[in-house]
């Protein structure tokens, strides 16, 4: 098994014990309590309803089939929410990057007046917020409520992702900066030829937070629209799982079951469909956010 | 009048960077300190015809009603009960998968580990919870497996004795992993001289753990502990909210959704509303300074400042 492949590092360090075989068995047990649970909703996505009531315990469907997707694209909510979803991406990630990047890096510069001022007035917001009913009644009063527009600026700035940004901005030599200057470039020149490209490693692991962020969003879109055709992905999701969950229960007994629209398997395809956007950039997110934990957790 | 001149010219000077700083301000002051200045709502009678600032004042007259409310004082203990419970599930389980991973000498196996367990983190509560009542549900297959050992099932989401414990268990699967790489990042800090050192001295691997990697790490565990501690009133809406149903309202109603029901499930009265918010963000911002005082005192490290 090339997984149990050693370790270069350890190579002549120390014989394997007693102690590594029950760490391997214990971690072992650990990765398989998460996989499965995933590896069922796919098995489930791809059987049919009759097959999944008949067979006690699925482990792989005898006869696989792709009608739940086929289904699922045909009852056509799902694409709606991607719709909605994709909008809300598209225009809120640039408006994130750029709130974020231009405050953090302003922060990141010294000896104007008002920096603490400004600062402590940020962090203050992370320690005390309005909460969910101001936030309503406010976009209400700017007239937002039922667009997308209420969840796309109601999340601009994640001072947590700001304050990590300015620390590494933080840490580049002033000197060119000011080499910059003397070449007469201004601030925002500075950041967009100078800065952002040396910082490529932390504005990925931001972007690529954000991106995980407003694809999971829902709360603010259940709260801020009512609207159904202009409703994310996630509160498709919901309304489709979740919601039905008791008339379910209450249908399990008898033959209704057939005639319930949203069987299991179509259940797990909407499933999937949610998951697979962030499965996809997760190999992306992994190699970058250790750095950017690393440089986040050491402290603002 | 110098000084004031002397000011004034360094801000004109520096006017590059209030234009960097503007749009992110304009933003912190609408869509953060605007909710805030809404808070005030708590102490008047609205409107909704004279908006936030049209609505007379009324005292603490919210406030009686608030604390009048047995539904509002059984959420505050739910809130408290539900969350103290996760923070010692949830606080220990990443201290301790870390400390496992870091001791694995296979780098490969260590890598599989590492990826599993931190890929549920950055999937939203509607998808974990979905995952979760298929895999719980009555035809999932723990249901299947335990019917065909012992011909019964069991309601795991719909029995408000079992709900709870499935909160800290759909906690620890979905965010273990993420917090654990925050520790092995704290872990990868430390000076590998401190392990040359304690061979030397013919520790055992138990005996490194323990002694050397552990205090090691302290700070970043007391970080973790000031951020749960604070997170203790307002933690678990999105996990509670998703996963709950009619079945387990008793048991489940946290603060969270006693707000989000009187203020959106029924006809609301937002200055009720507001009144509880501004209770809750007070508490908050109480636990978060209290433990942050607490952890430097402990000689530990704050958070703030």
């Amino acid at each position: 098994m090339l997984i149990f492949r050693k370790d270069k590092k350890y190579a002549n360090f120390n014989k394997i014990s007693m102690f590594d075989i029950v760490l391997i068995i214990i971690l072992t047990i650990v990765v398989l309590s998460i996989l499965i649970p995933f590896i069922n909703v796919f098995v489930i996505s791809f059987t049919s309803q009759q097959e999944y009531l008949q067979t006690p315990f699925l482990i792989f469907p005898k006869k696989p089939t792709l009608k739940n997707y086929y289904d699922l694209v045909k009852d056509g909510r799902v694409l709606i929410g991607y719709r909605t979803t994709l909008i809300i991406l598209l225009i809120g990630l640039p408006i994130n990057l750029l709130l974020t990047t231009s405050f953090s890096y302003g922060l990141s510069r010294k000896g104007f007046p008002g920096r603490k001022f400004i600062f402590y007035l940020v962090l203050f917001t992370m320690i005390f917020n309005g909460g969910v009913i101001p936030m309503y009644i406010l976009i209400k009063e700017l007239k937002l409520t039922n667009t997308i527009w209420s969840v796309i600026l109601a999340y601009g700035i994640n001072t947590f992702y700001m304050i990590v940004m300015r620390n590494y901005f933080s840490t580049l030599p002033e000197a060119l900066i000011e080499s910059a200057k003397l070449d007469g470039a201004g601030e925002w020149k500075i950041l967009f030829r100078i800065i952002l490209p040396l910082s490529m490693p932390i504005i990925a692991t931001i972007t690529l937070f954000y991106s995980v962020d407003r694809w999971n969003e829902w709360y603010y879109s259940m709260i801020f629209i009512r609207d159904a055709n202009l409703q994310p992905l996630q509160l498709i999701l919901r309304s489709i799982v979740i919601d039905s969950q008791v008339r379910a229960h209450a249908a399990s007994s008898g033959a209704i079951l057939e005639e319930f629209k949203f069987t299991n398997g179509l259940k797990m395809c909407a499933v999937v469909f949610t998951m697979l956007p962030v499965m996809c950039i997760f190999p992306f997110l992994q190699k970058h956010f250790v750095k950017g934990v690393l440089i986040g957790a050491i402290k603002s | 009048m110098s000084s004031i001149r002397n000011l004034a010219k360094n801000i004109w000077k520096n006017r590059m960077i209030y234009s960097l700083l503007l749009p992110g301000l304009v933003w912190y002051i609408i869509f953060a300190y605007g909710p805030m200045g809404g808070l005030t709502l708590a102490f008047k009678t609205y409107k909704a015809s004279k908006g936030i600032w049209g609505s007379p004042w009324c005292g603490f007259e919210n406030y009686i009603y608030v604390f009048r409310d047995p539904s509002f004082l059984a959420s505050v203990w739910k809130t408290l009960y539900i969350n103290i419970g996760r923070v010692l599930a949830g606080f220990c389980a990443p201290i301790i998968l870390a400390l496992m991973i870091n001791e694995i000498q296979f780098h490969r196996f260590k890598r599989v580990v590492q990826t599993v367990a931190t890929f549920p983190q950055f999937l939203s509560w509607v998808v974990v919870s979905s995952v979760m009542i298929n895999f719980f549900g009555y035809n999932g297959p723990v249901n299947s497996l335990i019917a065909m050992l012992s011909g019964r099932t069991i309601n795991f989401l719909g029995n408000g004795k079992i709900f709870i414990p499935m909160l800290y268990i759909t906690e620890i699967w979905k965010t273990t992993g993420w917090y654990a790489i925050i520790y092995l990042a704290a872990i990868a800090g430390i000076n590998p001289e401190q392990y040359e050192a304690s061979k030397i001295d013919g520790a055992t691997r138990i005996q490194n753990i323990l002694y050397v990697t552990l205090p090691n790490i302290m700070p970043t565990i007391s970080i973790m502990l000031i951020l749960t501690i604070g997170n203790l009133m307002s933690a678990g809406f999105d996990q509670v909210f998703n996963l709950s149903n009619a079945a387990v309202r008793d048991v489940s109603e946290i603060l969270d959704m006693y707000i989000y029901r009187i203020t959106f499930q029924s006809a609301p009265d937002f200055s009720f509303s507001t009144a509880v918010s501004l209770f809750r963000a007070v508490i908050n911002m109480i636990l978060l300074l209290t433990a942050d005082r607490a952890a430097k005192l402990m000689g530990g490290e704050g958070l703030i400042g």
